[in-house]
């Protein structure tokens, strides 16, 4: 199936419109978003973007809001839409949750979503808690790093699952055949460097189940944000959701 | 005691009266005194038209007076019992002896059956053989499994393995045939362990008329035994299954007390609980777990340890045979929307090497993900739109899928595949499944455990939480068990996070079974899992939409099998004697060494329509190694069975590898085991079976006795009217009732009498 330029900038369009600048937030505060239960999407059979917050409950980072909703809430919702519009997935659109790494809700939602991964940081609680998500079967995808914000992966990746790590993926691997065919892995990047794909395997054999994959010098979430806006050029954006469509595609059979 | 009673009053046995004939013979005197004493009645009655007493009274002593004169007037006519008796030593006379190892139970007063048979029909020249002997040519018989002819005690070895009866009542029949029979005796405790029904073995004596004259030896109830009696297991298993089996215990003399039940795997314990013996006289099932964890035929035993004073203890342990089959057996799971249940499900049973999922995930309309095919053209259209493409797989999984995905055949095909093919089915519940996915009316509704009424459908988007725990019936089955032992499983299950369901179910198909129910946020109880057998297989629906809740919740530690186990025994469960194209069968487990076995084939084509045409062979290997092929041959009653008798000799394992041929194409190979071994059925049911004797002798025509009371067998046997015979005639006039009688009715007219005022 081609996933057209033009469908996923209506259906990301389509919808409630969520405003057109770079305002990340919306004008929320995001300081106590997703550490009240009252605030989430209850789980009830149906798909629900979940994005994984850090860093206590202030945030920190190099922009005005803390790094893990970079993108948030228009990039996870703008995401669903086309996940709806295009596969048979039952959905929650244009609502999103977001949880703490070690909130036992999270396990509720076997697919996340970690942005700026640059900057994480987590208690040892956290770990244990994202290490049970890991091991029972949950998929996390890192995305919105560059650099050296590689080594901040690692490093904590490495308190999470110290037995395992990160594997280079080339277009063969199953993900990128999930429901797109993506045959290359040339992606003309939000940033300067060349993007890489690394996957986080069961094991660390690459036969078996992918845990993890990063989206490293990339930026899938960039795209989705402001896909309806023209920013970036609709192809970028197309491409970009199609790795999205298909992490997920993959992460619910796999 | 009737019978001594009945000699008291009668003078004679009732054998005579019951096969006599009561004739009069009168002379000249009994005619004059026949008239004299009509004329008394005559007076009686007119001396008591009038005179003393009410007319009641008169009334009454009339007619008493009257039924003594008609005694006296029968006596008159000398009333005689003509009977036919044997001529002595004319007559051939067959005993048959039970030689099976049950005559060794000691419970004929501390002895075993096997004394009293030695005692009295041991030797021409003692006991009851002696007094049989003085009177007839007696041919002794042993038998177990088949009759043959003893010569003396050295013959009885009570070491036979089975108790035939009809086949030795008919044996013996054939074997006398031609000579005169003046009626046969079985000595015996009755324990028939035959598959033949007896009754076409009466039906020969009944048709000759030859009576059967049974002893029974033993006690009608052991005082103090705790038998294991009956054990249901499948003949097949997936290796590594965990099997549910009910092992029904009876006891008598052990009350509440409680026991060990062990079960052994060719000698390995795989099981043991501690159980307490149900109530004497009544048998109760006993739930039993293990897993069959090695390949090949196994011979599990199911054993209570031998209790102090316990009269028998063979029948302490009952063994079964499974066909133990270390083979992937494949399920495909069609999924109509991506969701969480698929990944964990395959996931559950990634590690088992023995269920392989196929799943075919729709994931966009027209487009789907293939996972877990064998080639490149694996369902490369889709779902299968033939029989023989989709009868590949033994198990089938519908998802969240709804009926207008699939065309009229192939929902038929489902059905088929059910009905006909003899697979395993399970839907999932989700928003495209059962009525919800308008199945309501499909031929695939006919097949479901459930019934779906298109009107009665869960709203949109709604959705309802439950807990779900097993039923009374669910707990007794395998799928339930989901933790290491059945007191984990029990708590497992209530810790168990909620799931949610999607699916309007309110009533299951007559015949079906819930096995987990869910209680909902209203605390209504609804079924979750319910299975039933259908045509030659088998349905099962599953309600929750999302099981995985059951691998990722917060509560459930990362190490925890219970969603794995949970679809492991499912899914082995789905697949669970699914046939072959070529799918034997065995007359019975177990075969007497040098008997044959029957062994019988259905064969189909790759659709399972049966063939007739097709060649089917048997290579047979022997437990020496010897191999032989033995052609299987179309029986000509039903449709695709093929049959064969395979001849046995010593002992051990027989492998029999079916092959079926049709136009030089191979239609299927498998392989069935069966044990040659000495059977221990004798050791169950093994109380003197009264009944069974007893209906023999009245089939036939003969008398059933208990061994302590024989005396009058002897005799009886006289006056069976078969062979060479001579009339003998007993008076009956002198018989003490008749005495009796006329005293009783002197006494009571004079009593009366008394009565009325009339003395």
């Amino acid at each position: 199936m081609a996933l057209g330029a033009e469908a996923l900038a209506k259906a990301a369009q389509g919808g409630r419109g969520f405003g057109g600048g770079r305002n990340r937030g919306a004008g929320r505060d995001l300081s106590a978003v997703g550490l009240a239960k009252a605030d989430r999407v209850p789980y009830d059979g149906r798909f629900i973007f979940a994005r994984l917050r850090y860093g206590g409950a202030g945030g920190s980072g190099f922009r005005r809001d803390p790094p893990w909703s970079h993108d948030y809430p228009r990039s996870d919702w703008h995401f669903m839409r086309i996940v709806e519009e295009i596969t048979l997935t039952r959905s929650h659109r244009d609502e999103s949750n977001v949880f703490a790494l070690d909130d036992p809700e999270l396990l509720n939602f076997p697919v996340a979503y970690m942005s700026e991964p640059g900057y994480w940081s987590m208690s040892d609680d956290e770990a244990d808690g994202l290490r049970a998500y890991f091991l029972k079967g949950g998929f996390v995808i890192f995305d919105d790093f560059r650099g050296r914000d590689w080594d901040n992966l690692e490093v904590q990746m490495r308190r999470v699952l110290p037995e395992h790590r990160f594997i280079q993926l080339d277009a063969t691997s199953p993900v990128f055949h999930s429901f797109f065919e993506i045959k290359s892995l040339d992606f003309r990047a939000y940033y300067d460097n060349d993007p890489v794909f690394y996957g986080l395997f069961e094991d660390n054999d690459p036969a078996k189940r992918l845990l993890a994959i990063a989206n490293y010098n990339n930026d899938l979430g960039e795209y989705w944000e402001f896909s309806d806006t023209g920013y970036v050029p609709v192809d970028l954006s197309n491409e970009a959701y199609k790795f999205g469509v298909n992490y997920l595609v993959y992460a619910m059979t796999h | 005691m009737f019978d001594a009673l009945f000699r008291f009053f009668f003078g004679l046995s009732p054998v005579i009266f019951g096969q006599g004939e009561v004739r009069f013979a009168a002379w000249t005197g009994s005619y004059v005194a026949a008239a004299a004493v009509l004329v008394a009645i005559g007076v009686t009655v007119m001396g008591y038209r009038s005179g003393r007493g009410t007319p009641r009274a008169r009334a009454t002593l009339a007619a008493i007076r009257i039924a003594l004169l008609a005694v006296l007037l029968v006596c008159l006519f000398r009333p005689l019992l003509v009977v036919k008796a044997a001529v002595p030593q004319q007559n051939f006379l067959g005993v048959l002896l039970d030689d099976s190892k049950s005559m060794q139970i000691a419970d004929n007063g501390g002895q075993p059956r096997a004394t009293f048979v030695r005692d009295q029909f041991g030797a021409p020249d003692k006991g009851i053989l002696k007094s049989l002997s003085d009177r007839f040519t007696v041919r002794v018989f042993r038998f177990s499994s088949a009759p043959s002819r003893a010569t003396g005690e050295k013959d009885l070895s009570f070491a036979g393995s089975q108790t035939r009866l009809g086949a030795a009542l008919s044996g013996v029949r054939q074997e006398l045939a031609g000579l005169p029979v003046a009626g046969l005796v079985m000595v015996s405790d009755g324990a028939d362990t035959a598959d033949a029904a007896l009754g076409d073995a009466l039906l020969g004596l009944k048709a000759e008329g030859l009576p059967v004259f049974t002893v029974g030896v033993g006690q009608e109830t052991l005082s103090k035994d705790i038998q294991v009696g009956r054990v249901v297991t499948p003949k097949t298993a997936l290796k590594g299954t965990t099997l549910m089996v009910d092992v029904v215990l009876s006891q008598s003399g052990f009350d509440g007390q409680k026991v060990t039940l062990d079960v052994e795997d060719e000698g390995h314990l795989v099981s043991t609980q501690q159980v307490s013996l149900p109530d004497a006289g009544t048998p109760a099932s006993i739930p039993v777990r293990f897993t069959v964890s090695e390949a090949g035929p196994r011979v599990l035993r199911f054993r209570v340890s031998p209790q102090a004073g316990e009269l028998v203890t063979e029948n302490n342990a009952r063994e079964a045979l499974i066909d133990v089959r270390d083979r992937k057996e494949k399920i495909l799971y069609f999924e109509g929307e991506p969701r969480f249940e698929l990944k964990f499900l395959r996931r559950a049973v990634t590690e088992d090497p023995n269920v392989v999922v196929t799943a075919l995930q729709r994931t966009a309309d027209n487009k789907y993900l293939r996972l877990g095919v064998d080639s490149p053209d694996e369902l490369v259209a889709g779902f299968p739109k033939t029989r023989e493409e989709l009868f590949a797989y033994r198990g089938l999984i519908l998802g969240s899928i709804e009926a207008g995905a699939f065309t009229g055949d192939q929902l038929r095909m489902i059905a088929e595949f059910v009905d006909r093919r003899g697979g395993g089915l399970l839907m999932l519940g989700g928003p495209r499944a059962f009525a919800e996915g308008g199945y309501a009316g499909t031929s695939v509704a006919d097949v479901l455990p459930v019934l779906l009424d298109r009107g009665n459908v869960q709203p949109k988007d709604s959705v309802s939480r439950v807990n779900v725990k097993p039923t009374r019936a669910g707990s007794a089955t395998a799928v339930t068990q989901i933790a290491p032992t059945e007191a984990a499983s029990v708590e497992k299950w209530n810790t168990l996070p909620v799931v949610t369901v999607v699916n309007k179910i309110d009533t299951i198909k007559p015949g079906a079974t819930i096995l987990l129910s869910g209680t909902d946020e209203t605390r209504r109880e609804r079924p979750m899992l319910i299975f039933q057998r259908y045509g030659r297989g088998k349905t099962f629906a599953f309600l929750p939409q999302d099981s995985w809740v059951w691998q990722m919740h917060a509560s459930i530690p990362v190490d925890d099998m219970t969603h794995e186990n949970y679809w492991r025994q499912l899914l082995r469960w789905l697949v669970d004697g699914v046939p072959d194209q070529v799918e034997p069968h065995l007359s019975t487990e177990r075969v007497e060494p040098g008997e044959a076995a029957g062994l019988t084939a259905d064969v189909v084509d790759p659709s399972f329509v049966e063939l007739n045409d097709a060649a089917v062979v048997a290579h047979v290997t022997a437990p020496d190694g010897t191999t032989s092929d033995l052609p299987m041959s179309w029986d000509g009653e039903e449709a695709g069975e093929y049959a064969a008798s395979i001849p046995t000799r010593a002992p051990g394992w027989y492998e029999a590898r079916l092959e079926a041929t049709r136009a030089g194409k191979t239609l299927g190979t498998t392989v069935t085991h069966f044990r040659v071994a000495p059977s221990d059925v004798e050791y169950f049911d093994a109380t003197m079976h009264a009944a069974t004797l007893k209906r023999i002798a009245d089939d036939t025509g003969g008398r059933f006795y208990h061994a302590n009371d024989t005396a009058t067998l002897a005799d009886d046997l006289r006056y069976t009217g078969r062979g060479v015979t001579t009339v003998e005639e007993h008076e009956l006039w002198h018989m003490p009732i008749v005495l009796m009688l006329l005293v009783g009715l002197l006494c009571a007219e004079w009593g009366y009498r008394r009565v009325v005022g009339l003395a």
